[in-house]
C-alpha cells in the first residue's frame, strides 16, 4: 500500500515537471526586440561572486550598483555569494526571466554561464566583467587597476628604505598577477634596487590569517606592504610595527592613518551609469571590451598620507597626469621575467589579451607564483 | 502535576509528518522574524521563497538539478551513518571524485562518451572511495576518531584539487584563471531535453539506481542486516560476532564512491571542466539530509530536493528583496535543530500527570530502577 | 633562518594559537561533561561578531569581551537545549550550530563590515618583557594572550580539583552511576557545554578585538574546527592543549615566513601543512588517547528513565 502511494507521488512529481517544461516554452521564444530607446523603468541586476559584506571586490561592483540605484527610473537587485557554474547560469537566467533589462555579471567565472544564458535572452543585455567572450548581446568590461597599482609603486618606491616591499595576495589569478607585475614596475621605476615579496594566503574571508602574512613579510624586513585582500587587516600590522602600508579597494587610511600610505581604488560607478545611459537610448551595442582606465575614472589613488613628502607626491602625481591623458605605458618593453628571460620584447606594449592572461612575475617580484 | 516521559511503544504514523510540519513551520517562522527585526518583510519573504521554490515549473527543475548531488552524497553519509560510524568527509571525497573523473577526462579526451563516460564514474568512485577508506583505517588500525580524520580530508581534498587546477592541470586558453579545459563531448553529461525539461541532465539516472541499490542493500541482504545490527555500536557488534571492520571499511568506501561519483557528474554536466569554485559545501548539506530523513532512501530523495528548493529560493528572496545570502545557511541550521528537538517527540511521548516517583519526572532520570511506572 | 626570524615566528605563533586555545579549553569542558560539541566554529563566529558590536557601540573592549562569551555561552545553551532536553544527536546538532551560528553572524554583521573598533592594544608586560628570547615571544602581547596563559591552569583546576570538575566528569564518563550518587548529570552537563561555550566565546571575541579590531565575514575561518581536533590531540587535558594549539599556530606561521622567505613550494602544499600536521599527530597520539581521556559517555545521550 505505502509502496503505491510512493509510486503515485512520484508519477505526480514527473508530471508537474513535464507540465512545467512545456509551460516554460514560448517565453523563450519571444522575439528579440527591436533596438531603440528603451522606455519605462530599466531593470538592472548584479551578480556578485563573495557576499557584499567582503568589504572588497563584491563591495566595490556594489558601491557602483548604488550610485546606478540614484538614477532616474532605474531599479537595480543583486545576488550575492553566487558561485561559478550551474549555480551562476540559474541566477543569471532568474534575472533574465525575470524582467530584467541589463545584467552584469562581476566575475570571470560567470563568462560561460552568461554565453549560454545570453544565446536563450536575446533581448537581454549583458555585461561581462573580466573576461574575453562577447557576442551580439554580450560585452566585456574591465577597470585598469594596474594603472593605480603602478601609481602606489612608485610611492613605495620612493619610500622604502630597506628596498623590501612585502604583498600580501589572495590567490595567484591573472588579475592579482597583473597587479603585483605593475606595482613591482612602479617600484623599480624609481628603485631599480628594490624587490618585492609576495605571500599568498589563498583566502579572501580571513582578516586575522591577512594580517598574519603581512606580519610575517614585515618580519623579513619588509618595510611596506601592499595588499590584494579585501581586509584592512594587513594595514593593521604595519601601524603596529610603525611601518608603511598601502590599501586597496578604497580609501583604508581610517584604519592605519599612521601607516597608510595611498591606496589602489576601484569606482565603478562612472562605467556603471555610462552603460545603464546607453541601454536606455538604445546605443548599448554587443561584442566590445570595455576596459576603463584612470582616463575615465575607473580607478584612481587614494589621497596621500601626511608622511608622503611633497616631492614625491609631485613626481607621483605628474605621471598619474600622463595616464590621466591616456599614455599607458607601464607594460611596455623590454619587461623580463623572474628568471632575467625578456617576456615584452623593448619598444612593444602588451596587448590587453596578454594582460588579461598573465601568469608570470617581473623581474624583482620574490615569491613562487603558484 | 508534573510532565511524564514515556518512550512510545508504537511509532506515531502519520503523526510523523506532524511533527516534521511544526517544527519546519517553527525554524520559517524564525526566519521571517529575524527578516522582520532586520526591516524586511517576514511573511512576504516566506511568500517569495515559497513562490521561487516551488511556484514556476522551472524552479522545480532547478531544484532538482540542484538536488542530484545532494542526494548521492547524503546517500553515502546515511550509509555510514547506520551503523555510528560519523563519515563528515563527504565534501572531501566529493572534490577526490571530481579530480579523478578530471584525469580519466582530460588524459583520454580522444574516447567516444560512451566509453569516456563509464571510464570517468570509475575514476571518480575509486577516488573518492580511497579518499572515504583512508578516516576506515585510521580508524580501524590506530583508533583515529573518523570524525576528524575525515573532517581534515575535506581540506587537504579540496587544496589538492586546487593545486592541480592551479597547477598542471590549468587550461592553457584560460587566461591564467584556475580551470582545467573544457572536457571533450564525450566527457560532458548531456542534458535531457533542453527545451522542455531546462537544465536537467541524464545524471539525474544516478539517483534511482543509487537509492534502489541502497535500498536493496540494506533490505534484502546478509551484509545490509549486519550492517543495522551494527549501529548498535561496535562493541554488541563485535560480541555478536559481526564482521565489524570489514563493514566499516564497506560503508566508508562506499560512501566515498558515492560522493565521488556525485563529484563527477556535478563537473562532467554543469561546467563541463574542473574549477575550484564547484566546492560549494554539498558534503555538508548532505549530512543535514541525511539526518533529516533519518538515513532513509525516500526520505533523503525528499528531503534533498526541499533543501536544494529552498537554496534556489533563497537566491530569489535576494533578488527581490536584498536579503544577504546568508539567510540560506540560517534556515538550513533552524530546521535542522528544529527537526532534531521534534524527533524526540517520535520516540518518547510527554503528558502531563502525575508522576509515581518525583524522580521520574526529571528527564534524564535518576537511573532509579523503581521509578518505572 | 636567524634567530630573530625564528623569534618572530615564534611570537607570531603565540598570537595565532591564542584564539585556537580558548576553544580548545571549551571544547575540553564540554567534552568532559561528555558532549560532542561540532559546533565551535559557528559559536566562534556569532561570538566574535558579539564582541565586536559591544565594543563598537560601547567603546568598552571589555564589555566586548563580555558580549562575546556571553554569545558563546547563548548559543550552547541551544546545542543544550536540543541535545540534553530533546536528546537530538550531538553531531547533527553541532553541524546545524556551525551553519547557524556562522550564517547568523554574517547576517546581522553585514551593516558593519569594514568597520573598525578599538579592542586590546598591546601591552609590553614590565621587566618580563625585557628578557632576552622569551620577551619577545611571550611578553609583548595584548591582555587578552596574557588572559589565555592564565586559563589551562584555571581549567585544569577546574576539572581536576574541585568538586564541580568531578561531576562534570562523572557526567561524561558515567552518567547512570553520578545520578545513582546524587548528582544530577544533565545539569552537569548543560552547565559544560556553556560554560564551554563561554571560554569558544572568548576565542570568537579575540579574533574581532585583539588579532584584529575590525568586522568582516569569515572571521572564524575555520579556526574553530582545529580546536575540535586538537582536543583529541591534547587527550582531553589542557596542558597538552597548550603544546597543540602553539604547535599549529607555529606551523601556520612558519607556511608564511617560508612564502616570505621566497619559496618556489605552491601555496596550495603549504596551506595543507596544518592540517595534514592535524592528521599525522593525530595518527601518533590516537593509541594513546584511546586508552587515556576519551570520556567514556562522550556523544551519547542520557535517556529519560520510564
Amino acid at each position: 500500500m505505502k509502496h503505491w502511494l510512493r509510486a503515485a507521488g512520484v508519477l505526480v512529481f514527473i508530471l508537474a515537471l513535464a507540465l512545467a517544461g512545456c509551460e516554460k516554452a514560448p517565453d523563450k521564444a519571444a522575439a528579440p526586440a527591436a533596438a531603440g530607446p528603451k522606455t519605462g523603468e530599466l531593470k538592472v541586476g548584479f551578480v556578485y561572486t563573495s557576499p557584499v559584506g567582503d568589504a572588497g571586490y563584491s563591495w566595490a561592483h556594489d558601491q557602483g550598483r548604488k550610485a546606478v540605484e540614484k538614477m532616474d527610473g532605474v531599479k537595480t537587485s543583486y545576488v550575492e555569494a553566487v558561485k561559478d557554474g550551474a549555480d551562476a547560469e540559474r541566477v543569471i537566467e532568474n534575472m533574465a526571466r525575470g524582467g530584467f533589462d541589463l545584467v552584469f555579471a562581476t566575475n570571470f567565472g560567470f563568462m560561460d554561464p552568461t554565453m549560454k544564458v545570453a544565446k536563450d535572452y536575446p533581448n537581454v543585455k549583458f555585461m561581462h566583467c573580466s573576461g574575453f567572450k562577447s557576442s551580439e548581446n554580450v560585452s566585456n568590461y574591465f577597470g585598469r587597476i594596474y594603472q593605480a597599482r603602478y601609481l602606489t609603486g612608485i610611492t613605495a618606491g620612493h619610500m622604502t628604505k630597506s628596498n623590501t616591499i612585502g604583498y600580501v595576495a589572495a590567490f595567484p589569478i591573472p588579475e592579482v598577477i597583473r597587479g603585483i607585475n605593475a606595482f613591482t614596475l612602479g617600484v623599480r621605476s624609481v628603485n631599480p634596487k628594490a624587490q618585492v615579496r609576495v605571500v599568498w594566503t589563498k583566502t579572501w574571508f580571513d582578516p586575522a590569517l591577512e594580517k598574519d602574512a603581512a606580519v610575517s613579510l614585515l618580519d623579513v624586513g619588509c618595510d611596506i606592504i601592499a595588499q590584494h585582500q579585501n581586509s584592512p587587516g594587513p594595514q593593521e600590522a604595519a601601524q603596529e610595527r610603525g611601518k608603511y602600508s598601502i590599501g586597496y579597494n578604497s580609501d583604508m587610511s581610517s584604519f592605519a592613518p599612521k601607516a597608510h600610505l595611498t591606496a589602489a581604488v576601484w569606482n565603478w560607478a562612472p562605467l556603471y551609469e555610462a552603460t545603464v545611459k546607453e541601454v536606455r537610448e538604445g546605443t548599448w551595442k554587443g561584442n566590445r571590451a570595455i576596459w576603463w582606465g584612470m582616463d575615465k575614472g575607473a580607478v584612481d589613488i587614494a589621497p596621500f598620507g601626511p608622511m608622503v613628502p611633497k616631492d614625491v607626491q609631485d613626481k607621483v602625481l605628474a605621471q598619474k597626469a600622463l595616464l590621466m591623458k591616456g599614455e599607458d605605458k607601464i607594460f611596455v618593453g623590454p619587461i623580463k621575467d623572474q628568471g632575467g628571460q625578456v617576456k615584452i620584447a623593448a619598444g612593444v606594449k602588451a596587448e590587453d589579451k596578454e594582460l588579461l592572461g598573465m601568469t608570470w612575475f617581473v623581474e624583482g617580484v620574490v615569491g613562487s607564483v603558484q | 502535576m508534573n510532565l511524564v516521559i514515556r518512550k512510545r511503544e508504537k511509532s506515531l504514523g502519520w503523526g510523523v509528518l506532524v511533527v516534521y510540519l511544526v517544527a519546519l513551520a517553527l525554524a520559517l517562522f524564525v526566519c521571517a522574524l529575524l527578516l522582520t527585526l532586520s526591516g524586511k518583510s517576514g511573511m512576504g519573504g516566506l511568500a517569495i521563497l515559497f513562490r521561487a521554490a516551488f511556484g514556476q515549473g522551472y524552479s522545480l527543475l532547478d531544484s532538482l538539478v540542484k538536488a542530484i548531488p545532494i542526494f548521492l552524497c547524503a546517500l553515502g553519509v546515511a550509509l555510514s551513518f547506520r551503523m555510528q560510524v560519523w563519515n563528515i568527509g563527504a565534501e572531501g571525497q566529493f572534490a577526490l571524485g571530481a579530480v579523478g573523473a578530471t584525469w580519466a577526462a582530460l588524459t583520454f579526451s580522444g574516447l567516444p562518451g560512451f566509453a569516456l563516460m563509464p571510464l570517468m564514474f570509475l575514476c571518480a568512485m575509486a577516488c573518492g572511495g580511497a579518499w572515504g577508506l583512508l578516516p576506515a583505517a585510521l580508524r580501524l588500525r590506530l583508533g583515529v576518531s573518523e570524525i576528524i580524520s575525515s573532517l581534515m580530508l575535506n581540506y587537504i581534498g579540496i587544496l589538492l584539487l586546487e593545486y592541480l587546477v592551479f597547477g598542471f592541470w590549468k587550461d592553457p586558453a584560460s587566461f591564467g584563471f584556475p580551470m582545467t579545459a573544457e572536457f571533450s563531448s564525450g566527457g560532458q553529461i548531456a542534458r535531457i531535453a533542453p527545451g522542455v525539461l531546462g537544465k536537467l541532465h541524464w545524471g539525474l539516472l544516478a539517483c534511482p539506481i543509487a537509492g534502489v541499490a541502497y535500498s536493496v542493500f540494506l533490505s534484502r541482504t546478509r551484509l545490509g542486516f549486519e550492517l543495522a545490527a551494527c549501529g548498535e555500536g561496535e562493541r554488541v557488534a563485535r560480541y555478536a560476532q559481526l564482521p565489524y571492520a570489514f563493514l566499516v571499511f564497506l560503508v566508508m568506501g562506499l560512501g566515498g564512491a558515492l560522493a565521488g561519483l556525485a563529484g563527477s557528474i556535478e563537473i562532467s554536466a554543469t561546467v563541463g571542466r574542473l574549477q575550484p569554485t564547484v566546492m560549494v559545501g554539498y558534503g555538508y548539506t548532505a549530512i543535514v539530509v541525511a539526518w533529516l530523513a533519518r538515513l532513509r532512501p525516500w526520505g533523503i530523495a525528499f528531503t534533498a530536493y526541499l533543501l536544494a528548493a529552498f537554496r534556489v529560493g533563497a537566491e530569489v528572496m535576494q533578488l527581490e528583496m536584498q536579503v544577504p545570502a546568508a539567510i540560506g545557511p540560517i534556515m538550513e541550521g533552524l530546521i535542522l535543530l528544529c527537526v532534531l528537538a521534534g524527533q524526540f517527540f517520535l520516540t518518547y511521548s510527554v503528558s502531563l500527570g502525575r508522576a509515581p516517583k518525583p524522580e521520574a519526572a526529571c528527564p534524564g532520570g535518576n537511573g532509579a530502577e523503581e521509578a518505572r511506572p | 633562518m636567524s634567530p630573530e626570524l625564528v623569534i618572530a615566528l615564534l611570537a607570531a605563533a603565540v598570537q595565532a594559537g591564542t584564539p585556537i586555545l580558548f576553544a580548545t579549553l571549551g571544547e575540553i569542558i564540554s567534552e568532559k561533561a561528555g558532549v560532542l560539541n561540532l559546533g565551535v566554529e559557528g559559536v566562534m563566529a556569532l561570538s566574535a561578531f558579539a564582541a565586536f558590536i559591544t565594543c563598537h557601540l560601547t567603546g568598552s573592549a571589555w564589555l566586548g569581551l563580555l558580549a562575546g562569551g556571553m554569545a558563546g555561552t547563548l548559543l550552547c545553551g541551544l546545542h543544550s537545549l536540543v541535545c540534553q532536553v530533546f536528546l537530538g544527536n550531538q553531531v547533527v546538532s553541532g553541524l546545524a550550530l556551525t551553519l547557524f551560528g556562522v550564517g547568523l553572524a554574517t547576517f546581522l554583521g553585514t551593516p558593519y563590515v569594514g568597520q573598525s573598533t578599538e579592542g586590546f592594544a598591546k601591552i609590553a608586560l614590565p621587566l618580563l618583557s625585557d628578557l632576552p628570547v622569551l620577551g619577545p615571544i611571550f611578553f609583548r602581547h595584548d591582555v587578552l594572550v596574557y588572559l589565555c596563559y592564565a586559563s589551562p591552569v584555571a581549567v585544569w583546576f577546574l576539572l581536576n580539583r574541585t568538586s564541580l570538575g568531578l561531576g562534570l566528569r562523572a557526567a561524561g564518563e558515567m552518567p547512570a552511576a553520578a545520578a545513582a550518587a546524587g548528582l544530577k548529570p544533565q545539569r552537569l552537563r548543560a552547565f559544560g557545554v556553556m560554560a564551554g561555550g563561554f571560554l569558544c566565546g572568548l576565542g570568537g571575541a579575540y579574533l574581532s578585538l585583539a588579532h584584529t579590531h575590525l568586522w568582516t565575514t569569515g572571521l572564524s575561518g575555520g579556526r574553530g574546527w582545529v580546536a575540535v581536533a586538537l582536543v583529541i590531540f591534547a587527550f582531553w587535558r589542557p596542558g597538552r592543549a597548550v603544546i597543540g594549539a602553539f604547535l599549529f599556530g607555529s606551523v601556520m606561521a612558519f607556511q608564511l615566513r617560508l612564502q616570505a622567505t621566497g619559496t618556489n613550494v605552491p601555496s596550495s602544499l603549504l596551506l595543507m601543512l596544518p592540517y595534514a600536521l592535524t592528521v599525522i599527530v593525530l595518527v601518533f597520539s590516537a593509541a594513546r588517547a584511546r586508552r587515556s581521556g576519551a570520556p567514556a559517555a562522550l556523544g551519547v545521550n542520557i535517556e529519560p528513565e520510564d
